[in-house]
């Protein structure tokens, strides 16, 4: 249950609860009324009897009565309380979670749409870049075919070896492959989706690990990958910026979390980064030429 | 260390104290009142004996379980909060606890009540109380020497019910909560003065103002009933107000939980200092980014809005959000 939904039996709990402890204080009150009336009657009564024993059964009936009274209203007090405990519980519950949900005010970013995130790139950038994908010697994957095989158990062997030559599975090679050997491109889709080591885009000159960890995660990783992909123009859906210079990736915690946030260029650190310094991080490894 | 010891040893004398001097306290037998009575046929005359109305006590073994799960109570409290240190399993065991020692045990015995009963038998040499209570009144602060107030968060009948009913704590200010938290005190004095009194003057106050056992019997005293209907509105807001400025079984816990050597302990790496912590803690029990142990009422709340405890938190999705 959520939204209005939630609204509405919150405050139809908190209704019976009222209801309920309005009836309790009535029964109460007719109670407090009640009984010295009945306690004089009795008292009357019992005087009667001592001058009159003939009358002795009236008081008999008149006592059923009253504990027959008495023992109703216990009855009718103890469903009373416990319809009371039910509907406050239901009303505490549903009050906290209406409560939870408006408690902290999400903290609200201003909005941005895709031209101000892409300010450089966009699209078109990204499309151009693959267009211009380098051309492939594929030499390579013949001797390795040569060398592994063309049975389908060859595949994963064949798959590493190509990534490790060409850092990456390019479209070309697997192709080839298939063109080669048994391996049917259904097998390679497979495989190389399964394994989040193959890739099936080209990986940048060097690889940014911008480590998402919680100490990182909470001193605002997404920010800084955020701003690193705005600064290199890399387009949704990518990691690697179109002059394949830097891939950016997101990775569990580096292991110095009083820097966070932190992330690696190859193999150097970069701590207690801002989105304003992220991108001077990057110049560890390539002075003065950022794309 | 050595404090430690010498209060444990404290202890140990007084359960010594109390199972000695209550040697006969201890086996549980009853005997009906009339059967002690002058008997039908001596009275004569067609007198017939009324049906007993005074009920049986508790059984025996039943008692026993009551304190065993007393104890599993507060280990398991332990647990939750020193091991798995989750708000949602404590919440778990309150509504537990609330249920069975609330409104199912009616809120007997419990070890607040029990303080008076304690002082009483230790210094009253005709009056004696039953192992059960014995154990129900150390248990818990020998709990405390060690893991601080395990038994206030959600194994206390009275506490529980005040932590299921808070909706929108305010913060009292510090020094008005602090001079408030010495009333607590002032009435363990009173209590203990009440009963040390001779016999006839001894009063159990601590019970009779017990402002939640009416409504766990869901009968008693109308005055209070609404004493404890004000309670727990009032808990609405200012989070266990009972606990934090009355309990005078919280005073005892305080004092003992001041040599516990775990407890709640926020962040216990490295911490963000981002104060959310002590923002959720509805009981001020967290000074400079730690929670005191002598004021913590075991609650794991300060867990819950804690952005480094557990999966990613609700209060920093929108930072998330920025794709
Ligand atoms: S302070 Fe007293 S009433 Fe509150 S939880 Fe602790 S023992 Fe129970
Ligand atoms: S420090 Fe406060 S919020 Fe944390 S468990 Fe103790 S009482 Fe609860
Ligand atoms: S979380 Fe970033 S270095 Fe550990």
């Amino acid at each position: 249950m959520s939204g209005p939904g939630l609204k509405n039996a919150t405050i139809a709990a908190g209704a019976v609860m009222v209801l309920s402890v309005v009836a309790l204080a009535v029964d109460y009150a007719v109670m407090r009324g009640w009984t010295p009336a009945s306690d004089a009657q009795i008292a009357a009564l019992q005087e009667k009897v001592q001058r009159d024993a003939k009358l002795a059964p009236v008081l008999a009936a008149e006592q059923k009565r009253i504990a027959e009274f008495n023992r109703a209203r216990r009855a009718r007090v103890n469903w009373l309380s416990l319809v009371l405990v039910g509907a406050a519980a239901g009303f505490l519950g549903g009050a906290k979670r209406l409560l939870a949900g408006q408690a902290r005010p999400p903290v609200r970013v201003p909005e941005r749409g895709p031209s101000a995130v892409w300010p450089r790139a966009g699209r078109a950038v990204a499309a151009q870049a693959a267009a211009a994908a380098p051309e492939i010697d594929l030499t390579f994957v013949d001797g390795l075919i040569e060398k592994e095989g063309r049975g389908a158990e060859a595949a994963i062997p064949i798959l590493q070896a190509i990534q490790a030559h060409y850092r990456y599975l390019p479209d070309e090679a697997l192709r080839r492959v298939c063109h080669l050997t048994e391996i049917s491109p259904a097998q390679i889709a497979g495989t190389s989706s399964f394994y989040s080591r193959f890739r099936r885009s080209p990986v940048g000159e060097h690889i940014v690990r911008v480590c998402h960890g919680t100490a990182c995660h909470v001193a605002g990783a997404r920010q800084i990958t955020d701003e690193l992909r705005r600064e290199l123009a890399i387009a949704e859906g990518e990691d690697t910026d179109p002059s394949r210079t830097f891939t950016v990736e997101e990775v569990a915690c580096l292991g110095c979390c009083s820097l966070a946030p932190v992330l690696m260029v190859d193999e150097h650190t970069a701590g207690k980064l801002t989105p304003a310094t992220a991108c001077d991080a990057l110049a560890a490894v390539q002075p003065g030429e950022r794309a | 260390m050595s404090r430690r010891r010498a209060v444990l040893a404290l202890l140990a004398v007084c359960v010594l104290g109390c199972l000695a001097e209550n040697a006969q306290g201890q086996a549980l037998h009853y005997e009906r009142p009339v059967e002690r009575a002058p008997q039908e046929k001596d009275i004569g005359g067609g007198y017939v004996t009324p049906k007993v109305q005074k009920p049986l006590p508790r059984r025996a073994w039943l008692e026993i379980l009551d304190v065993a799960l007393l104890a599993a109570a507060m280990g398991v409290s332990v647990w939750i909060v020193v091991k798995r240190r989750s708000r949602r399993w404590l919440v778990a065991l309150t509504v537990a606890s609330v249920g069975y020692f609330g409104f199912y045990r009616e809120g007997c015995v419990c070890p607040i009540g029990s303080i008076q009963n304690v002082t009483v038998a230790l210094t009253d040499p005709n009056y004696h109380i039953p192992m059960v209570v014995t154990a129900t009144f150390f248990l818990p602060l020998l709990v405390a020497v060690f893991y601080g107030r395990a038994f206030c968060g959600g194994v206390c009948a009275l506490g529980s019910i005040q932590e299921l009913v808070l909706l929108k704590p305010v913060q009292v200010p510090r020094r008005l909560d602090q001079a408030l938290g010495l009333l607590k005190y002032v009435y363990l004095a009173a209590a203990i003065w009440y009963a040390v009194l001779p016999a006839a003057q001894r009063d159990f106050v601590i019970c009779r103002f017990d402002p939640f056992v009416s409504l766990f019997r869901r009968s008693g005293f109308a005055h209070m009933l609404a004493l404890g209907a004000g309670f727990l509105v009032l808990g609405m807001f200012v989070g266990r107000p009972y606990c934090r400025y009355l309990c005078p079984y919280g005073g005892l816990l305080s004092w003992f939980s001041r040599l516990a050597a775990r407890g709640v302990s926020i962040t216990p790496n490295k911490e963000l200092d981002c104060g959310l912590c002590a923002e959720a803690c509805p009981y001020g029990a967290i000074e400079e980014m730690r929670a005191v142990r002598r004021k913590c009422l075991y609650c794991a709340r300060c867990y819950a809005a804690c952005p480094r405890e557990g999966p990613l938190v609700k209060a920093f999705v929108p930072l998330g959000e920025v794709r």
